[in-house]
């Protein structure tokens, strides 16, 4: 028989005190463990929140929604400032026009519908289409309202710097036939919707007219989305120009570095823009949500810290007891000739057998535990268990071979002569 | 050979200093067998600790085999109780966990015995003893007050040690088992050359001895 198989042994001749210790060490474990997963899964849980904010920032001129509203456009200065904001990593801008009739030779694929209707009820009176107010009959009060001619449907035309953005899920824009377009240059070319190229039988290398120039298709797109089907897109400089508002834009994305530093960026753009634009993030709204996920966080690392403390602790003192109880073996032992080493091996040796069993129990309670007390904080799963284990390993092994270190310094004289 | 010159220990309790043993000198030659009486108190445990390496003296020297052992560190005192010595204590001082066999196989592991051939020596041992192969697997809390004295004389044998020091090692036994423990004390001394030093208060045990020193208030008084 040598140390080591004393030491497991002798870890295991005493039931009851040998399950208490043990029931000690999983408790503890089991408790490291469970604040461990919920802390997990809270971050877990934190960093979905943030992942699904995105990092993108909307800036548009204050009052200025797509093609409604009003408000001036954003500065070249103000599209500088943005684009140097600390933690900008890119931005895509955006201008958004509508072409009637007069404007393109293309007919819109969009039926107005009711809803089109009651939105271009007021856009007659004044507008380029030539329609004015006229007196009324009775000499009265000018009617604009009757004078209206009946609404004509519109076609959307955007002009980006990123074709990708019009695309309402995120991702790249399917384009069915043909090729994209230098969304930085300035060519007149065109990307069409498939139902506005079906209404108008387009394919590609086929020409428009826009605001009086000619455009070629260089592809046909299709999204999800029927609006953005019926609808054009173009370099941002093409339409700037096409339409004469040479730096104007509606819109502008700006896509931060991490979802970490998007409310710094929300907070600088607003410093430094004010009031002259609107500026959101989905991760404002996120970010109540995330204060109490970090606030359920801190508890439970405190949780991990505070079980470690008093497992560590428990265990300490338990050892202490165990190890002293045996003072009387560890003078035998050092007067039958052994070392120190000896002795705080096979004491060390019996600590860790039952820190491993203690170990393999307490994970098994902690996976038992960890479940319900997750779901009840967090729908998130996630595990810690290796994290666990090789944090409660050292602790036990250490409780054990600190005690026995300190006893078997006693001269084994002193030992003998009084127990 | 073992010497001992000059030798003091004083305890430092709460009511003062305690002169357990007050300039004792004294040899004891190899093979000798020896008795250290007294009454309780007297300082004969405490010399037997001294002798054995368990405690060191407040003063003095002890030179066996021309080595003095109070000036050894820890470590080498621990080896030297392992391979010189062998204890037999009046309460047996066994490892309860342990069985019979293994409280001895334990000796022979810290004296550095090869590990494949303790078991066999261990039981031998035993034999010799006594104890047979039922007896060797119980643990010390399943035998009698004699059959634990004698697995304490197989241990203190295991590392064929050149000196036994026996403190009482027939007080907690009847008189006939007490008589076969020294027997086998006396076997040891005139068949292995093995020195043994007995501390009894029992005159009869003693006055089988080869020797007497008597101690008295931590004094010789008789050799």
């Amino acid at each position: 028989m040598n140390v080591l198989t004393r030491g497991v042994k002798n870890a295991l001749r005493s039931p009851l005190r040998s399950g208490a210790i043990v029931l000690m060490f999983a408790i503890s474990i089991a408790l490291i463990l469970s604040m461990l997963v919920a802390r997990s899964s809270v971050q877990a849980k934190i960093n979905e929140v943030k992942a699904t904010a995105g990092t993108n920032i909307t800036i548009r001129p204050a009052g200025v929604m797509g093609g409604m509203g009003g408000g001036d456009p954003l500065t070249a200065a103000q599209l500088a400032t943005i684009k140097s904001t600390a933690n900008v990593a890119s931005t895509t801008m955006t201008l958004t026009d509508q072409m009637g009739t007069t404007d393109t030779s293309l007919t819109p694929s969009l039926e107005l519908g009711a809803f089109g209707k009651r939105q271009m009820r007021f856009e007659s009176s004044g507008s380029s289409s030539g329609s004015t107010t006229t007196p009324s009959t009775t000499g009265s009060a000018e009617s604009t309202e009757t004078a209206r001619p009946a609404p004509t449907p519109r076609t959307t035309v955007t002009g980006t710097t990123d074709v990708n953005s019009v695309t309402t899920n995120g991702g790249a824009l399917n384009i069915i036939s043909g090729t994209t377009i230098d969304a930085n240059g300035n060519g007149s070319v065109a990307l069409i919707g498939t139902t506005l190229a079906t209404k108008n039988s387009l394919k590609v290398g086929d020409t428009f007219t826009a605001y009086g120039s000619t455009v070629t298709v260089s592809g046909i797109y299709k999204t999800d989305s029927v609006f953005q089907d019926s609808g054009i897109i173009m370099p941002l400089k093409t339409l700037q120009t096409l339409t004469s508002q040479t730096d104007v834009v509606n819109s502008v994305i700006a896509k931060v570095n991490s979802s970490d530093n998007v409310a710094a960026a929300v907070t600088s753009l607003k410093t430094s823009l004010g009031s002259a634009a609107d500026i959101t993030s989905e991760v404002e709204n996120a970010q109540a949500s995330v204060t109490s996920l970090e606030s359920i966080s801190s508890l439970a690392l405190a949780g991990v810290i505070g079980a470690a403390i008093a497992g560590a602790a428990i265990v300490l003192l338990a050892m202490v007891m165990v190890v002293r109880e045996r003072r009387r073996e560890i003078g035998v032992m050092k007067a039958v000739g052994g070392t120190d080493g000896k002795v705080v091996g096979q004491f060390t040796i019996e600590g860790l057998t039952l820190t491993v069993i203690g170990t393999i129990i307490g994970i098994g309670l902690g996976v038992a535990v960890s479940g319900p007390m997750t779901t009840s904080l967090v729908s998130s799963q996630s595990t810690a268990t290796s994290t666990a284990s090789t944090t409660g390993t050292p602790t036990r092994g250490m409780g054990r071979a600190v005690p026995a270190w300190l006893t078997a310094r006693v001269r084994p004289a002193e030992v003998l002569r009084t127990e | 050979m073992l010497q001992v010159t000059n030798v003091s220990k004083t305890f430092n309790t709460p009511g003062g200093p305690v002169h357990a043993l007050k300039d004792v000198s004294l040899t004891v030659n190899t093979g000798e067998f020896v008795s250290i009486i007294g009454k309780s108190g007297s300082g004969k445990s405490t010399l037997l600790s001294i002798l054995g390496a368990l405690d060191t003296p407040s003063d003095g020297t002890i030179t066996v085999d021309e080595t003095s052992i109070e000036k050894l560190s820890g470590h080498a005192q621990t080896k030297y109780r392992g391979s010189k010595i062998g204890f037999v204590f009046q309460q047996y001082n066994l490892i309860p966990n342990l069985t019979a066999i293994e409280n001895v196989m334990l000796a022979l592991e810290f004296g550095g015995y090869p590990a494949s051939s303790r078991f066999d020596r261990a039981a031998k041992l035993l034999e010799s003893v006594g104890l047979d192969t039922e007896e060797q697997k119980r643990r010390p809390s399943r035998l009698s007050g004699g059959q634990q004295q004698r697995v304490s004389i197989a241990r203190a044998l295991a590392n064929d040690p050149a000196y036994i020091l026996a403190d009482e090692p027939t007080g907690n036994l009847d008189s006939a088992t007490g008589k076969k423990v020294f027997d086998l004390l006396h076997d040891l001394s005139r068949n292995q050359n093995t020195t043994v030093i007995v501390v009894t208060h029992d005159l009869e045990i003693a006055g089988k001895t080869d020797r007497t020193f008597t101690l008295v208030d931590g004094k010789i008084t008789t050799k």
